[in-house]
């Protein structure tokens, strides 16, 4: 186990330490020389107006996760329901899934094309005014959002589907015999046995939505750091400003929400006896 | 099934499947033909010029062409690329799953000092993400010399905690008695652990190398990072690039996009089998 304690060792708990370090100096690439100063690229960060709307965005981004799981959740519903084709149908849904980011950005570009792209033909179909779902603010936001959802609902669609084998389906006969329709088995039975997933889902998809790079840095590509999130900001921060100091601390703001997020995940992991330590 | 279930019930379902079917399905269509598509046409539009024509009748459609597939693989030199991508890949998923096995082994079935706080600290590790401290780690990597190289982009992410907790969850469902029969029998650790644990734990390490393929053939920012010269760019990596360089003419990127999606399609449906959702509920507990 040597080899993968040295490899977590050095790359994650090692940068995770120097994360911290260079978030509090000014560091030069060039010259490689760090001068320490405290706090000063944090005080920088919250005067910084383009840092404040990349968290803004970032916290409009979360919208992505209700639909995630509704769409997901459908989906399980449609492949446990085992119409016929259903196996044929969970393939279909999960190809996203395998789909390499940038391949789903570039594809989604087509469609969102602001000339001659198929969603502004649509709504032009339907009388109403396009938008420049490529160049524009907000409307990139909700075009990056549109690839996430994309290539996240099958993955979620199978966590749900391991959730409804767990459905007891004497529960279900029962509702049915006391005459409980088929919404009033779903509502009753069904939804309160997925509770503890769909809370699950939540925060793990928001944690990924918090951390969104590639949607944003292919799908609106070239768009301004301030129209985007946390971590195209870092990026541009560091490695087209240069500035790993301000980069490193803008990091770990987003790194103690995500730690909120993951604590909460962990402990209710625990509480609900899923697995021990 | 023990309720009857009326027929508007299944053309419902049918219904609603079918839109999501070409909801994730329908892009990826997009790309194939916008790829196929000579230049001329409207680059968002490749189905009104390939298949219906301006009119909507077909008439004046145009033909589908192979130029922007021999631009990208000829212009844009995706063999390299293409190769590198494998190489990556395949590097960091062997690795990825041995590594991970050989950590998850001790901590799954021997007792020692000091185990459950190395639980504690890889446990830790999945906290921390990537994007987070891709900055220093950019430096940790460049100051070990894998700047610039392919090694730099596969030893940083050669082990997952997510992999070792996978591997430790299945071997703990290996029953004590036959690791004790090897033992009587004479067999070493290390031989128990390739000759008892990982063939009965092959349903886990198939999914971890499953999901550690995919995610390294679509890995963007890391590579993005540790990459410099074009001989060494991932396929995420060259087509980002082509993005820019061929942003008149981006069938050429939409061909090369094409090129990165066809073998994992084709990897993913030969190893569709693996794909269980009881592998998934682990996947978000870890």
């Amino acid at each position: 186990m040597l080899p993968a304690l040295a490899v977590l060792g050095v790359f994650l708990i090692g940068s995770a330490a120097q994360v911290v370090y260079y978030s509090l100096g000014s560091y030069n690439p060039f010259t490689d020389t760090y001068e320490f100063v405290g706090g000063a690229n944090y005080a920088r960060l919250m005067g910084d107006g383009v840092f404040w709307r990349a968290r803004a965005n970032a916290v409009l981004y979360l919208l992505v996760t209700p639909v995630l799981i509704v769409l997901s959740l459908v989906c399980a519903l449609i492949v446990d329901s085992r119409v016929k084709g259903s196996p044929l149908l969970r393939l279909l849904f999960f190809l996203p899934v395998v789909t390499p980011t940038i391949v789903a950005a570039v594809a989604w570009r087509l469609l969102l094309n602001e000339e001659s792209g198929l969603l502004n033909a649509g709504l032009s179909v339907l009388g109403l005014p396009g938008a420049n779902w490529l160049t524009t603010h907000p409307f990139t936001l909700i075009s990056a959002m549109l690839v996430t959802l994309w290539k996240g609902f099958g993955f979620y669609m199978m966590v749900f589907l391991a959730a409804l084998v767990a459905v007891p389906r004497e529960l279900k006969e029962a509702a049915a015999i006391d005459g409980a329709g088929r919404m009033g088995t779903f509502l009753n039975v069904t939804l309160p046995t997925l509770r503890p997933t769909i809370v699950l889902v939540s925060i793990i998809s928001s944690i990924s939505a918090l951390k969104v790079f590639d949607e944003l840095f292919v799908t609106v590509r070239g768009v301004p750091p301030e129209q985007q999130t946390v971590v195209p900001l870092v990026y541009s921060l560091a490695f087209e400003r240069n500035d790993f100091g301000l980069a490193c601390a803008a990091g770990l703001t987003l790194f103690v929400v995500i730690l909120a997020f993951s604590l909460l995940n962990l402990w209710i992991t625990r509480r609900a006896g899923g697995r021990d330590a | 099934m023990l309720e009857r279930r009326p027929g508007w019930w299944i053309a419902a379902i049918y219904a609603t499947a079918l839109v999501v079917v070409a909801l994730a399905v329908g892009p990826a269509i997009w790309l194939v033909l916008g790829a196929f598509q000579p230049a001329g046409g409207d680059v968002g539009d490749p189905v009104s010029s390939l298949v219906l024509g301006v009119e909507g009748d077909g008439a004046d459609r145009q033909r589908a062409t192979l130029e922007n597939f021999g631009a990208a693989w000829g212009g844009g030199d995706l063999a390299r690329p293409l190769i590198n991508s494998v190489i990556v890949t395949a590097a960091r998923t062997t690795l990825g799953v041995l590594l991970a096995a050989l950590a998850a082994y001790p901590l799954a079935r021997m007792s020692f000092a000091g185990r459950r706080i190395l639980f504690l600290v890889i446990l830790a590790t999945t906290m921390i993400p990537e994007q987070v401290i891709v900055v220093p780690m950019f430096k940790i990597a460049s100051g070990l010399g894998l700047f610039d190289s392919l090694a730099g982009a596969v030893i940083p992410f050669a082990v997952s905690a997510f992999g070792v907790f996978l591997c430790m969850q299945a071997f703990e469902q290996v029953p004590h008695e036959l690791e004790e029969a090897a033992r009587m029998d004479g067999a070493s650790t290390l031989r128990i652990w390739w000759n008892v644990m990982l063939p009965l734990s092959a349903p886990t390490l198939a999914t971890l190398a499953l999901f550690s393929i995919i995610g390294a053939w679509s890995d963007l920012l890391w590579p993005l990072v540790i990459l410099q010269s074009e001989s060494n760019f991932t396929l995420p990596v060259k087509i980002n690039e082509m993005l820019g360089l061929f942003s008149t003419n981006p069938r050429v990127a939409y061909a090369a996009s094409v090129l990165a999606l066809l073998p994992i399609i084709a990897f993913f449906l030969i190893m569709q089998h693996w794909l269980r959702p009881s592998l998934f509920a682990g996947a978000v507990k870890g």
